[in-house]
Order: C-alpha cells, then structure tokens, then sequence
C-alpha cells in the first residue's frame, strides 16, 4: 500500500515539478509569479486537442506547432503586455496574471466549452508490476518525458550560453546588461521556455485525466505549493517540491480520506506550504532575502 | 464652486478634517444620498433594485479589501473565502440556533474577522508574494471546509437562513432588502472613509509605502498588518451575511476563486488605496457585466460556435481584457481620472 502511494505520488509529483519549473524560470528571470501558469497549460492541452482531433494534423506537425505557438504567446505576453508594467507596484504584476489567467480561461470556455475531450489512444494501455506496485504505462511514460524534459532545461542553463545569459539576468539585471545581455530578451524566452513547460505539462495531463478545463487548470495550480516549498528561486526547489507534494498528496488521499472524507487531497499541499512558510518562509532552497531601508 | 480655485485654506481643525468642504458639496452629497435612499427604491423596478443591491454587498467586501490591499498593501487573493466564512455563519446562526438576524450579523462578521487573523499569521514572516499564496490556500482550505462540513454547512446541497425580521415585519423583497443593504454599505463605506484617515489609517499606509522604514516611526508592523487583514475579513464577513440572507440559499458555488481575483480587479479598476475609488471599479465592472450578460447571447447568435460557453466565457475574457487594459493604461485606476478631470474643471478654461 505505501510502496504503490509512494510510486504513484512520485510520478504525479513529477507532473507537478515540470509545472513549477515554468513558474520557478519566469520568477527567476522577471521576479513575476506566474499565477496564470493553470490555465495556460489548460489552454496548450485544448490547443494540442484541437489540432491533433480537430485538424487531423499529424503527430510531427502538432509538436512543431505547439512549439511555434509557445513561441508566439510567450512574445506576446512579454512584449505586448508585461513590458509596459516594468517599474509598477507589485499589486499590478500579481493581478496581470491574474487577468492573464481569466484571458486564457474565458477563451478556453469561449472556443471549446461543455464536457471533457479526449487524446486519441498513443501510448497502449496496461500496467506494469513493480515489486508490488502497479504502475500504468501512461504515468511511465509521461515519468520518463518530464524526466528528459527536466535533464534538457537543466542542460540549457547549465551548459548553453543562452542559458548562462539567462542565468545572469536572474542574478542582477545591471550586471547582466553591463555584459551585453539584453534583459528584455532574456524575459521573452523566460516566457518561451514556461509556456513550453506548459505544453508538455498540459498534453500530459490531458492524456491521463481528459481535456477538461478545471480539472487541468486545478492540477497545475498546485504547481504553487510547490514552488514555495521548494523555494521560488531554486530549480532544484521546483523538483524536490514538485515531489514533495505529489507524495503528500498521494499519502494525505491515501491515509486520511478515509478518517476526514474524500478530496483531502486537494487541500493538504496547501495547508503542508502553509505550515511550512510559518517556520522557514523562503522555502528550502529559495534566497533569504535580506532588505535594508 | 465644488472646489476652491486656489486650494484649501483652512482656519479650523473641524474645517480641515470635514468630508464635504463646500457648501456645493454638502448640497450635492444631500441630494445624492436623498436619491439613493428615498427616490432610487421607491421608483424602480425590481431588476435594477436587484442590480443595486448586488453592487452594494459587493462595494462592502470590495471596501474591506481595499484597506488591506490597497491601504496596507498586503495583497488578499482569498476574499471569496472570507465572504463564504460570514455567509456560512450568518446561515448557521439563524438556520441551527433560531438566531435573530440583527444579532447574527455582526457575530458573523466578527467571526470572519477572527478567521481572517488566523490567516494573517505568515504575515509575521513574509510578505509580498507569499501572502498572495497564503491568502490563496486560504480560501481552498475554507471551502473544502464548507463543502465538507457535513450537516453543519449542508455541504454542496449548501444551507437556507431564515429571513430577517423586525417585529412581524418580514424583509422579503428586492426593496426590503435594499435598505439594509444600501443603508450598511452607507454606513461601512462612511466608516471605512473616516478609518483611513485615523492613527490606525496613516499606520497601515506607512506599513505598505515601506514595512522596512515603519518600525522606526513606532509603528508595530505585525500588529497592524494583522489588524488590517482583521478589518478586512470584517467587512467581508457582513458582507457574507447579507449575501446569505439576500439569496436565501447558499452552496459553495457562489464563493468559486474566480470572485476573489474579481475583487482585486475592482480595486483596479477603481483605484487601490482609496475608499469611494472602490465603488467607482465596483459599479463599472458589475455594469459591465451586465452589458455582458445581455451581449453574450448575442454574440452566440452572432457565432453559433461560441454559443455554449458565451456568457461565462466572454464574461472572463472581458473582465482580464479590462484588468489588462487598465493595469497598462490607467494603473492608478477610475478614481484617478475622476480627480484629473475635477481639478481640470477647476481651472476652467485657463490651461494652468
């Protein structure tokens, strides 16, 4: 029983990294917390739906599309929308995702509204038994895909010079134009890169629970907790608490249901950050801020 | 006329802290308040009275949040909740205890104070962000509380509160329950006005401007950032009342985190950090949504591929277009222009 939650609990918490890695890049780079990363996924899910069984387009060509569009919001979002609000109160850079995220939501509901929509069958059903835990060829492969995703942005920062540039506009931004990286840019592809987290996190939660609006947007809003477990500069933070939270959600529905009644789960990641804020508020890895006057 | 050409130029303390200056103003706010307590209720169908009556229990929970968001500056994403946690209570109150409306009222609303504290903690050692998400995780963990809580809440079926009365006079119509409405929302709008201008006012203004510089004036920041959010969930929590009483019956689904991120965007579009800005934002997006309301079918008749999700789809479109627009054009909200176009009036027809 706890061998299968653990397992189960690493492959969704997996889903939930990749998602807060998307949050953690645009933190780093922009200091924008990204609230509207739910319902952007929501949106790449239904936008990969309607190109794969709407369009009839091929499996090649829906990638490359994906990647196109990812290209193009992020630019949007960036240059149309964010750059205007550079040197506003926070309230304004909360509240633009926020708006962000009822744009995206309300054309979602617009273009594709009523019941839940489903990918053709890919990946062929069945599980795999693990020393006692079952394990569905579905949550194997989307393991494997978030793994190689997190190993190529992991690569691209550490090893590229567009990553390096990247990571030197989330150290200082005067420093990082003084080494003639253009900052602006460097928001842009934030952007690019989060929306293409999004993509890969929609399509596969889309394959394993439907395309469906609330259930997608919900599931990746606990991408939050996440990242402010782990710590919102951090990484690693995203992974370890993207893990954190789908083991503690796997375990909290797991144990507790049955003594506090169904869809605890839904709430244990919140009141675990919670918790956890009180006693270590910048998370695990995040920068203890110190601020002068 | 309603304004001084050269400025104020007060002789008297009671002058200077007056809300009318001028006679013109006194005049004008008489009138007003004639208009809408008197005249308004008396001479209008049910449809707008309802459309009044929506507006003012939102301008009561959009003037709670403005003081702890747009005052102090402590950014609350969970106003919903707070508003779901007064509801409740008043519903209980009535429903299970057979409590006199009047008494539940304001236990409900100093109970959603109370709760409203409890998520202040964090605040202790974040701020920014984190209390955004904090106050967030709120309201997911006040809902699954309602909609868990069994017999108590009534769960998703919701709960029904027994109308209020006085004697055997029972308020039951759109027009008996504008004049509790719009008589509090006076009355909380007034109070709100002249707290912001207190010790307690210029505390939590210092606290947001620069909760670093604040302790060196004296001022406990803890204190008065939890005493904002307590202020906050208060107006919240009559608010939460009487929108249980209004509708009679409540679910959960009346409180969904759509409305929360709403209530920030009055504060938006009004204008944060000031009182009668607030209901400026309020009555422009709730008008707009009822432009909405009457466009949606339209445009699914329009597009018959939009027809399903038109009202509820255009209705967020619309309303993160106008936040957007708002944030790059206007980030200082209605209330701002309102003041650019007064003093340019002012002036009038001189340039400067």
């Amino acid at each position: 029983m706890i061998l299968q939650l653990a397992v189960t609990g690493l492959m969704v918490g997996m889903v939930y990294a990749l998602m807060a890695l998307g949050i953690v890049v645009i933190y780093k780079c922009s200091s924008i917390f990204n609230f509207s990363h739910g319902a952007i996924v929501a949106f790449m899910c239904y936008l990969a739906w309607a190109f794969i069984v709407q369009i009839h387009l091929p499996l090649w060509l829906t990638f490359l599309l994906l990647i196109a569009s990812a290209v193009v919001l992020g630019w949007i979002i960036q240059v149309g929308i964010l750059r205007p609000l550079i040197g506003q109160p926070l309230l304004a850079s909360v509240m633009v995702t926020l708006a962000l995220m009822q744009v995206f939501g309300g054309t979602v509901t617009l273009i594709w509204p009523g019941p839940a929509r489903f990918y053709p069958e890919i990946i062929p059903s069945g599980t795999l038994n693990l020393g006692g835990a079952a394990i569905s060829y579905e949550s194997l492969i989307s393991l494997a895909v978030c793994v190689l995703a997190f190993i190529a942005f992991m690569y691209f920062f550490q090893y590229t010079k567009l990553g390096l540039a990247m990571r030197g506009t989330a150290e200082d931004h005067q420093l990082a134009r003084s080494n003639g990286i253009r900052v602006v840019r460097m928001f842009t592809l934030a952007w690019i890169i989060a929306i293409l987290t999004c993509s890969i996190g929609g399509v596969l939660v889309g394959n394993m629970h439907g395309v469906n609006y609330e259930p997608v947007s919900g599931l990746a809003m606990k991408a939050l907790p996440a990242v402010m477990i782990g710590g919102m500069e951090s990484v690693v933070g995203a992974l370890l608490g993207g893990l954190l939270i789908g083991i503690f959600e796997t375990i909290g529905s797991g144990f507790l249901d049955p003594l506090v009644g169904g869809g605890f789960a839904d709430v244990f990641p919140y009141i675990a950050m919670i918790a956890l804020i009180i006693f270590k508020p910048y998370g695990l890895f995040g920068y203890e801020k110190i601020e002068r006057v | 006329m309603s304004r001084r050409p050269s400025g104020n130029f007060e002789t008297s303390y009671a002058q200077d802290i007056a809300i009318c200056h001028t006679g013109f103003q006194q005049v004008v706010m008489i009138l007003f308040l004639i208009a809408l307590l008197i005249i308004i209720p008396l001479f209008s169908s049910s449809y707008i009275l309802s459309v009044f009556n929506i507006i003012g229990i939102t301008i009561i929970a959009a003037i709670g949040l403005n003081i702890l968001t747009g005052y102090a500056g402590q950014i609350n994403l969970g106003q919903a909740g707070f508003i779901a946690v007064g509801a409740y209570c008043c519903a209980i109150f009535t429903n299970h205890l057979h409590m006199s409306f009047w008494l539940a009222l304001p236990l409900a609303a100093i109970i959603t104070g109370l709760v409203g504290t409890l998520f202040a903690l964090p605040s202790l050692r974040v701020k920014g962000f984190y209390i955004a998400v904090t106050t967030l995780a709120a309201h997911m963990i006040i809902m699954w509380l309602i909609t868990h809580g069994g017999k108590v809440t009534g769960g998703v079926e919701g709960l029904a509160s027994t109308p209020p009365q006085i004697g055997d006079f029972v308020f039951t119509t759109e027009q008996h329950y504008y004049f509790i409405i719009i008589g509090l929302t006076v009355l909380l709008t007034y109070a709100a006005k002249n707290l912001v201008r207190t010790r307690f006012g210029r505390a939590i203004i210092a606290v947001r401007d620069n909760d670093l510089a604040a302790p060196f004036l004296g001022i406990n920041v803890f204190r008065y950032k939890v005493t904002a959010f307590f202020i906050c969930a208060f107006y919240a929590g009559v608010a939460g009342a009487l929108m249980a009483s209004y509708y009679k019956m409540i679910t959960p689904e009346y409180f969904p985190m759509l409305d929360s991120i709403w209530y920030i965007g009055y504060l938006i579009v009004g204008g944060a950090g000031s009182i009668v800005g607030t209901i400026f934002g309020v009555v422009f997006l709730k008008l707009l949504s009822q432009l909405v309301m009457w466009g949606g079918p339209l445009l699914g008749a329009i597009a018959p591929i939009f027809s399903a999700g038109a009202v509820s789809g255009l209705m967020q479109f619309t309303f993160g277009i106008v936040i957007i627009i708002f944030l790059i054009f206007e980030p200082r909200g209605l209330w701002h222009r309102w003041q650019i176009m007064l003093s340019s009036m002012r002036i009038w027809p001189f340039p400067y």
